[in-house]
């Protein structure tokens, strides 16, 4: 029973960074879809896309391995293929948030509020 | 030869960066260009199916680089036939563009519209013969962000607040489609899909849990892009606030190529097998027989012609689900068919439905009376796509929902065959009123025909010449929707 605890607790330790991944991901989700504010709205969407990426990239991590460099004296290398996909995702992030946030900068002009709720009253008054 | 789908991506990309200088040089003459490349990328779509018919279907690889170190493209007979619908309606929806669009955007955005549509239509092509799951999510986030921008380009707040639903749904789409591409990396070492496949049964008793969790992201995920019931909350605003040509766009095209990319993973990657294991399908076909119900009758409580033709959509998008949780090699025939016909017929019904609008400013359903009168041709062209979607014999409609009646026999469950009945009976309560109203209501006026700028009414009877012309002669599309179908259930 102890014993079993202590497994399942030395296995939370050493995947950490999954546990991590999994925290933030639902961290951001949540923001995303449960907050009025639209700028909080972004910031969820940047934080679930960041776990994301932290995720991808722990994948690629071996123990005791240098930089993908081609050196004779090394034995082990990281898998170099994670961290060159999200290079990719973080340039997508980027271009989502900037258009997002320019999209917010448009309402805000309109409405003179970020908070959805408003705009969604706001909105039904003007029809 | 095989060069031509990826020139074709090339192209459109080139093109979306060419465009806006070519703006500053000679603003007239943007449209005209995008015209002719796009008929470019139309015929070179169709030498691509004369090449496959001849030669068979081949995979490619940019840079001669094979997998598992380079990227795939597989053109097999779903890029075919998705690439033949892509360009065929990409092509009508820009003649449509040229007149309409000045009356939809700012002044002088005309030539950004372009520059999207042209990322849009990249994008698309591309996603169509995406054999790589890294390459799917790229190309996916294009897609978004060239969707959500046509929508926000219309000067209105409401255009913007749509597009920024629309965005937020979808990026969490794109980090679920991200999170299973990583969960099914950690577990076979690929992102090749026909490596993924072949490693997946090993994988699945060693990492039952990271496939399964990876197998439910990914149908969630593209899910809620391409409107799958219950997660359709962002399509009727986007798709009705938006410009006609990009309504047309994203309800005849954008959901239909994540469904394909489903497809993919569903056939491709994860096998039949596998898929009919777990009880998904079962899932996908409840959600799609509710969405279809819900999306009617949705549809028939708008007032707004634009958004009743958005709710219509979500119906039809489960058609399509439902042809692939089916399981049965005619049902995904039938969801091709579908989503080839669907295309024709939504955009049909957009740009009439915009044709409406852009000469008499009408967008209540109730005031369309009479609009037959003023309106002959384009009403005459709007009752070809209403009564193909309810499925009348001699459309195209009725053909795809014939075949998709036969895959439920062939899947023995002929309780969906029950269902496809009275969808379209429903479907028959807010389409046909239209038609009777528009023809048979009080004349407001005297008998004219449709005033209409050439361009506005020519790819609008095209469209239902098209209907038309697959409704009476179905047959070779019919092949082409077995051949893409066999590739998934052979």
């Amino acid at each position: 029973m102890f014993e079993t605890l202590i497994n399942i607790l030395s296995a939370l330790v050493s995947n950490m960074h999954y546990l991590t991944a999994m925290l933030l991901f639902l961290i951001g989700f949540h923001t995303m879809l449960t907050h009025s504010n639209l700028i909080k709205k972004i910031i969820g969407m940047n934080i679930m896309e960041t776990s994301v990426f932290l995720f991808f990239i722990s994948i690629g991590y071996v123990h005791n391995a240098s930089a993908p460099i081609l050196d004779d004296r090394v034995a082990a290398y990281v898998n170099p293929l994670p961290s060159a996909l999200i290079l990719t995702g973080i340039v997508v992030a980027v271009s989502l948030t900037a258009f997002s946030l320019a999209m917010v900068v448009m309402l805000y002009k309109h409405y003179g509020t970020i908070c959805s709720d408003q705009i969604m009253r706001l909105r039904e008054e003007e029809q | 030869m095989t060069h031509l789908p990826i020139i074709v991506v090339a192209l459109y990309l080139a093109t979306a960066f060419a465009l806006p200088l070519l703006g500053r040089v000679k603003k007239l003459h943007t449209g005209y260009f995008s015209l002719c490349i796009a008929t470019a990328g139309l015929v070179m779509s169709l030498l691509t199916l004369f090449y496959v018919a001849r030669e068979g279907t081949f995979s490619y690889f940019p840079g001669d680089w094979p997998p598992p170190v380079g990227i795939e493209l597989s053109v097999d007979w779903v890029t075919v036939l998705m690439h033949l619908t892509i360009n065929l309606i990409g092509l009508l929806v820009l003649f449509y563009c040229i007149e309409d669009l000045s009356s939809e955007v700012r002044p002088g955005h005309e030539t950004w519209y372009y520059t999207l549509f042209f990322l849009l239509m990249a994008s698309l092509n591309a996603l169509a013969m995406a054999f790589d799951m890294f390459t799917v999510f790229v190309f996916t986030e294009i897609c978004t962000l060239a969707a959500c921008a046509l929508v926000a380009i219309k000067p209105k707040a409401l255009c913007v607040e749509a597009a920024f639903k629309y965005l937020i749904l979808s990026t969490l789409g794109s980090g679920m489609l991200l999170l299973g591409t990583s969960l099914v990396y950690m577990v076979t070492g690929h992102l090749n899909m026909g490596l993924i496949g072949q490693l997946l049964p090993q994988a699945i008793d060693l990492y039952p849990l990271n496939i399964l969790i990876a197998l439910g992201l990914f149908i969630i995920g593209l899910g809620i892009k391409s409107a799958l019931f219950p997660l359709h909350t962002w399509l009727p605003d986007a798709h009705s606030s938006a410009p006609t040509p990009s309504s047309a766009l994203l309800s005849g095209l954008v959901v239909k190529l994540f469904i394909i990319v489903v497809g993919r993973i569903i056939f491709q990657v994860f096998g039949s097998e596998l898929f009919l294991m777990i009880p998904i399908p079962e899932v996908i076909l409840l959600f799609a027989t509710f969405g279809i119900f819900a999306g009617s009758l949705m549809a028939i409580a708008q007032t707004d012609i634009k958004r009743m033709l958005a709710y219509s959509s979500v119906a039809q998008v489960c058609y399509i689900y439902m042809g692939m949780a089916l399981v049965s090699q005619t049902g995904i025939q039938g969801g091709l068919l579908h989503v080839f016909n669907h295309a024709v017929m939504k955009s049909l019904l957009f740009l009439a439905a915009g044709a409406f609008i852009y000469k008499t400013g009408i967008r209540k359903i109730e005031d369309l009376v009479g609009i037959g009168y003023r309106m002959p041709l384009t009403m005459a062209a709007f009752s070809v796509g209403a009564l193909s979607m309810v499925g009348i014999p001699g459309f195209s409609g009725f053909i795809s929902k014939l075949t998709l009646a036969f895959g439920a026999l062939e899947a023995e469950s002929p309780f969906f065959v029950v269902v496809i009945i009275i969808s379209s009976l429903l479907n028959a309560v807010y389409y046909l009123p239209i038609v009777l109203r528009g023809f048979f209501g009080r004349p407001a006026t005297e008998f004219q025909w449709d005033k209409l700028p050439l361009l506005i009414i020519a790819p609008v009877l095209a469209l239902a010449v098209i209907n038309i012309f697959f409704g009476i002669f179905p047959g070779s599309l019919q092949e082409l929707a077995r051949l893409a179908a066999e590739t998934w259930l052979p």
